[in-house]
This record gives C-alpha cells, structure tokens and sequence, in this order.
C-alpha cells in the first residue's frame, strides 16, 4: 500500500510538468483549430538557451530560468509568425506540416549553439525533499505541481474574468464572427501563442531543474507527452489538459513500479487508444464536440 | 447616412460586384432583394471592412470608410448580423452580448451593462437564458442574440444578411416584427433577404441586385411584388 501511494505521488509530480505541457498545446489549439508539433522544440530551444548561459557565461540559477523562458517565448514567437500567422486559417494540414519542417530546424540550432548530447542544468533547490509519514516528495516536485495549480487557476481567470479572454474564446469559437465584434483574430492569436510558450516555458525549466541535465531529445518528449496528455484530457478543454497529464503521469509511474520500464511507454499509448475509442473527445473534450455540432443542426 | 459609389469587389478573376451605387438613409430600412450569386453578401461584406473593395468608395455620416478595417467600420457605427447567425455556441447567452461589445468593455463597463439590461428588456427569452451556452438555444432565438449581440456596439446602421433563413414560418414573423420594432426606435437597417414577400412589407427602400449591378431602385410601391419576384427570382432577362 505504502508503495502504491508513493508511486502515485510521483506520477502525479512528472504529470505535473505534462499538464503544464499539455496546457500550453491546449491554449494553441483551442484558438485556432491547429496543432503546433514544434511546441516541445521550442521549449528545447529555450532550455539550451538556458543552459548555454549556464554553462558559458556561468550565470545564476535564476538567470537560467529567465532565459529559458524567455528563449522559449522568443522562439514561440517565430514559429507563430512562420507557420501560424503567414497561413491562412483554411490551411490547417499546412501550418502543421510546417510546425514539423521548424521542429527539424529548431533541433538544427540547438546542435549548432551546443554540440554536444547532454548538458548540465542548474538544480532548483539545494535541498532534497519533505517526508510525510513513510512517504518522500522532492522539493522540484511539489513545486511543479503547486506551479501547474497555479497556471491553471491563473489561466481560467484569464479566459472567464478578463476581456482578452472573452475575445480569446471568442475567436476560438468562430473566429469570423469574432471579426464582426470588432476583435482581432491575427492579435488574440499571436498572444495566445505568447501565452502558451510562457507556459512551456516554464514547464520546460521546472522539468530540466529536476532532471538537472538537458539534451536535444527534449523536444521530441516534450510534444510527445503534451500531445498525449492533451488527447486523453479532451482536445482544447482546459481542465482536461490538468487531468490528462496527471493521468499519464500517474499510469506511467504505476506500470514502470509493476511491470517495467519497457512497458512503460506501451501503456500509456494503450490508455490513449482506449479513451479515443470510447471516448473520441478525450475525457473531458467531449462535450465541447458535440455543442459545436449541435449548434449548426438548431433550426 | 450610409453612401456607396461605383462599388467594384473582386474574387480573384470574378467581379463580384461591378459597380454598385447605393444609400441608405437615417432612420429607414433599406432593403437589398436578389437571387443567389448577385453579390448581396459580398456588398455587405465590402461595406463593413470584411472585404476590401478593388474601386469604388463607402462612406457613413459623410466620413470615408472605404477599405477600412472591421473595427474601423465598427467604430464608424456599422454593425453586421451574419447569415447563419454564428452566435458563440459554447458561450452563454450574457457572454456572447459581451462580446458583442468587445470594442466598449475597456471604457464605460456600466454602460455596456446597462445595454445589456436593455437588451433583455427587449429580448425577454435571452434573459431567461442568460446563463444558458448559445448553442443550446433555439435558431430563432439564436436569431434573436445575434441581432442583439450586434446592437451591442451601439450601431447606426444594422445590416442584416438573410435573418430569416432556416426559420420555421412562424419565427420569421417574429424576427420581422423585430426588424421593424428596432427601426421604430430610430435604427437605420440594411436588409439582405430573399423572403421578398415579408421584406417588401417592411421596406422603405428597395434595391434589387442581379450579378453585381443594381437592376432597380424604388419604392416597395414603384414595383409590384410579382414583378420582384420575377425579376428577382428568374432573372432580369424574363422581365
């Protein structure tokens, strides 16, 4: 017993860093419709950016954080120009091809600026962890965890209280009509993304801290675990990006505990295929499916 | 108020519409009559910065808008209710009027939350639904939000693109008896429809448009409505 909640413990800290991940696709993706596969890249990119000034210029824990998350917003940035905002909305299959094409060429920059496979990163915290009773959290955990809390909270408030967000969601529902109140799709949009690569950002520095070493790899698993997340939650629900990447965490963590790490990733992908068979929304996206085509049939 | 002159609006290599003259004046519901494909919406689309127009100029209240953005046209006091009404299925009721006045929540906050008092005031079912996604509405009551969504930005001039379409008979009374009601309190509308019959009943002014040029323009009582139809319908050339 004292093993099965340890386990779940830690599968909810690495689902943490997915939801955050997952968040951020969710953010693109209910906007526009689109899916952006070069959001792990850039968090990449950004992490090197990081680490580069870490092991270089030598700078400070903090100042690595900053970097990276600036890096990462930066690098957002280019990619919403390139294959978001330079393709139009009717090219959906496009600006993802192209999302792809960047994601090789993000990975090119990195191994330009730093050549080789690993790198160290700055630790987070000096000191190791709390015990609870018999159980053991690391500090890097509970502070991803309380940081994914946070965002979500910070994120609703956004999208329910403020007037961007009520242009956001506008815009996410039927961007023409969006246009007839006066609101700018092409500007919602680039904000979005802001917002999104903030958010990957920061999930990129908090899962790097722990780890405390970064490769080019990183990208590759971080679009993976987002995406996955992201589809078992429920495609462009905010609340079903939170669970799926707890979700995938804590199945993760509980099938390496009992049946290995081989079949660690076979599972998660089993659990996905599932929820889309029976579940083609993700767990929670699937109200939003059925409104939008229930709206167009009302006479 | 409303003027355009010598209208050109192309799609590619297909003039959509081929110089088109019209007004609209305060206070009137002007009416826009024609079969598919003779550039009604892509008028009304010109007019409020949706499209931009290859010549040819639009201009409200004396001042210029041709070419101009969607929020300039907006500002200026033009507002559209698009065909199929695209309300904001997932939002409520309240949220789709806020978005309605997207351009005003910065400002006068209160003033846009008495608007929307007097909204339902007007449209009382709304404020049953208030709370209610707009999705789950009925398509008369879409109908409804969406001319209200649109009276939100405080409008000169309402243009409304087929309001009645995909209604059930009895809804279409309705959305008329509104068209009017709002008129009544000093509205200015552009009406595109092609339920001529009950557009002909409301109309000051009636313009008939067939393939981008405007084939008449009178009075409902300079034309007979079988003439509309006819001309309207089958084609100038039966006439």
């Amino acid at each position: 017993m004292i093993d099965f909640i340890q386990t779940t413990l830690d599968g909810l800290s690495i689902g943490s860093a997915y939801a955050l991940i997952a968040l951020g696709f969710t953010l693109v993706f209910g906007v526009m419709r689109r899916i952006n596969l070069s959001y792990g890249p850039s968090i990449m990119l950004g992490a090197f950016a990081g680490t580069w000034a870490f092991v270089t210029l030598e700078a400070q824990p903090w100042l690595v954080a900053v970097v990276t998350i600036a890096g990462t917003v930066a690098v957002g940035m280019y990619v919403e120009r390139l294959c978001f905002w330079a393709i139009r909305k009717d090219a959906a299959i496009a600006s993802m091809v192209s999302s792809f094409v960047i994601w090789m060429q993000l990975e090119e920059v990195a191994t330009i600026l730093l050549p080789g496979r690993t790198y160290p990163y700055p630790e987070l915290f000096k000191f190791g962890g709390i015990d609870i009773g018999p159980y053991f959290l690391r500090m890097e955990h509970v502070t991803t965890l309380a940081v994914a809390m946070f965002m979500l909270v910070v994120l609703r408030l956004l999208l329910y209280r403020t007037r961007f967000g009520l242009a956001l969601r506008a815009v996410s529902e039927s961007s023409e009509a969006a246009v007839y109140m006066g609101i700018s799709p092409v500007r919602i949009t680039f904000w979005a993304f802001v917002f999104a690569s903030f958010i990957g950002g920061v999930a990129g520095y908090l899962l790097l801290a722990a780890d405390q070493q970064v490769t080019p790899y990183f990208g590759l698993w971080a679009t993976f675990k987002g995406l996955i997340a992201m589809m078992l939650g429920g495609l462009g629900s905010i609340p079903g990006a939170i669970v799926g990447g707890l979700l995938l965490g804590v199945i993760e963590a509980h099938t390496q505990w009992y049946l290995g790490n081989a079949v660690k990733d076979l599972t998660a992908y089993l659990v996905l295929f599932l929820v889309l068979v029976l579940r083609p929304g993700g767990l929670l996206g699937q109200g939003i499916v059925e409104r939008h085509a229930q709206a167009f049939r009302r006479i | 108020m409303l003027e355009v002159r010598d209208l050109v609006t192309v799609y590619g290599a297909i003039e959509a519409l081929k110089g088109v003259t019209l007004s609209a004046k305060q206070g009137e519901i002007t009416c826009i009559l024609g079969p598919n494909g003779a550039g009604k919406t892509t008028l009304m689309y010109s007019i409020a910065g949706i499209l931009k127009p290859r010549s040819g100029s639009v201009s409200v209240n004396g001042r210029e808008i041709t070419g101009s953005s969607a929020p300039y046209a907006l500002a200026c006091g033009i507002a559209l209710v698009p065909e199929n009404r695209l309300v904001f299925p997932s939002m409520s009721v309240e949220e789709n009027l806020r978005a309605g006045a997207f351009r005003r929540l910065r400002g006068d906050r209160s003033a846009v939350l008495e608007d929307i008092d007097k909204a339902y005031v007007r449209f009382p079912s709304l404020k049953r639904r208030r709370d209610q996604a707009a999705g789950t509405l009925s398509g008369g009551e879409q109908q409804m939000l969406a001319v209200a969504r649109a009276m939100m930005s405080r409008p000169n001039i309402l243009m409304m693109d087929e309001p009645s379409l995909g209604l059930a008979p009895l809804v279409v009374s309705e959305v008329f008896s509104i068209i009017s009601q709002l008129n009544k309190e000093g509205v200015s509308i552009l009406l595109v429809e092609q339920n001529a019959h009950k557009a002909l009943q409301i109309a000051s002014h009636v313009y008939l448009l067939d393939q981008g040029r405007v084939a008449f323009s009178g009075t409902p009582g300079d034309i007979g409505e079988d003439d509309i139809i006819q001309r309207a319908y089958l084609g100038s050339k039966a006439a």
